[in-house]
């Protein structure tokens, strides 16, 4: 992307996150807001974040690519592991950092 | 700033410092990614003020790297953001007595880290005596946390700039998705989100500017609020 297209994302994006921070706060003063909206904030993250992950490990060059010698998706394996096990954030990206450079020394 | 109100704002600072435990690795990745992605480094400072929110930053970075177009990277950060609507209705009601100004400057600094901090000595109970003094605490934890952002992105592209690539050190983006997923899926529908959005994302791989992305977001999304609407029948 160009510069002038990134300070473009960069703006909007910054002016849409102000806007739903000032809404309520400045605009509408008011606490009211639908269900429905508490619910599907809720999902946001997590759907995010899957699609994002799934998409790093196995999308390359815009085709899906699922392989046994790429060292990726093992690595996140192995990070998943450790914050399954430890629910902690650096010591996942810890381990899956260690075992990247493991099996790109032997894949 | 009367001394009282110096007071609150430096007890909101000390309040807002443990968190900062886990932002600030957080401001050093996105700087290292955002070079990593192609991103100049000035302007991946000035997001850091503009946006001021980190996983819509690591979110945009890590869209960037896969190459993704404008619009797609636009809407799913902007969704991500929009949990801060609301935070932005939970502090309405405190933050409705002040001056203008006031309410744009805490609105800018109303982040996950000072909400969880400022919407605590709010809830907690109302000043005995004297004025009501808690916006200077809030105050206080988001310039706290404000600065903390700032200079963990100036170290990370500091740092950035001066390790190899094939360090990888990018990776490290996905590995904290997969960190903060498994954190958010102890219940059915998030497992339900997650699930549909990942398999769509590869599904959908094919279309253009990666919008698949945010296809598979809305898919996810959809698969969360049906679970969730299930489970609610079933009781």
């Amino acid at each position: 992307m160009s510069t002038p297209a990134l300070i473009g994302l960069v703006f909007g994006v910054g002016a849409v996150t102000f806007f739903f921070r000032y809404a309520m706060i400045g605009l509408f003063a008011s606490n009211r807001l639908p269900g429905w909206l508490h619910a599907l904030c809720r999902h946001i993250a997590p759907a995010s974040f899957a699609a994002l992950t799934a998409s790093a490990l196995f999308i390359d060059a815009g085709a899906v690519s699922i392989a046994l010698d790429a060292p990726k998706p093992w690595a996140a394996l192995v990070a998943a592991l450790v914050a399954w096990r430890s629910g902690n954030v650096l010591a996942t990206i810890g381990a899956g950092m260690a075992a990247l450079y493991v099996l790109k020394f032997f894949l | 700033m009367s001394r009282p109100a110096l007071r609150e704002f430096l007890t909101g600072c000390r309040d807002e410092a443990p968190l900062l435990l886990g932002a600030v690795p957080f401001g050093i990745l996105y700087g290292i990614s955002a070079l990593a992605a192609g991103v100049p480094a000035w302007l991946a400072q000035l997001a850091s003020a503009v946006v001021f929110a980190g996983a819509a930053q690591l979110v945009i970075v890590q869209m960037l790297a896969a190459g993704a177009g404008m619009v797609p990277t636009a809407l799913t950060s902007g969704l991500l953001n929009l949990r801060h609507l609301l935070y932005s209705a939970s502090m309405a009601t405190y933050l409705g007595h002040l001056p203008r100004h006031w309410r744009m400057v805490l609105a800018y600094l109303l982040t996950d880290e000072a909400y969880a901090i400022a919407v605590l000595r709010y809830q907690a109970r109302p000043p005995a005596e004297g004025p009501d003094l808690r916006h200077w605490y809030f105050l206080g934890a988001g310039f706290t946390l404000w600065s903390a952002w700032q200079l963990s992105t100036a170290f990370g592209l500091v740092f950035g700039a001066a390790i190899p690539p094939e360090w990888e050190l990018d990776f490290a983006v996905p590995l904290t998705f997969i960190a903060l997923l498994t954190l958010l899926l102890r219940e059915r529908p998030g497992q339900a989100a997650a699930l549909a959005a990942g398999a769509g994302a590869l599904l959908l791989a094919g279309l253009p500017f990666k919008l698949g992305l945010v296809f598979a977001i809305v898919l996810g999304l959809a698969a969360g609020m049906w679970t969730a609407s299930r489970l609610e029948r079933v009781r």
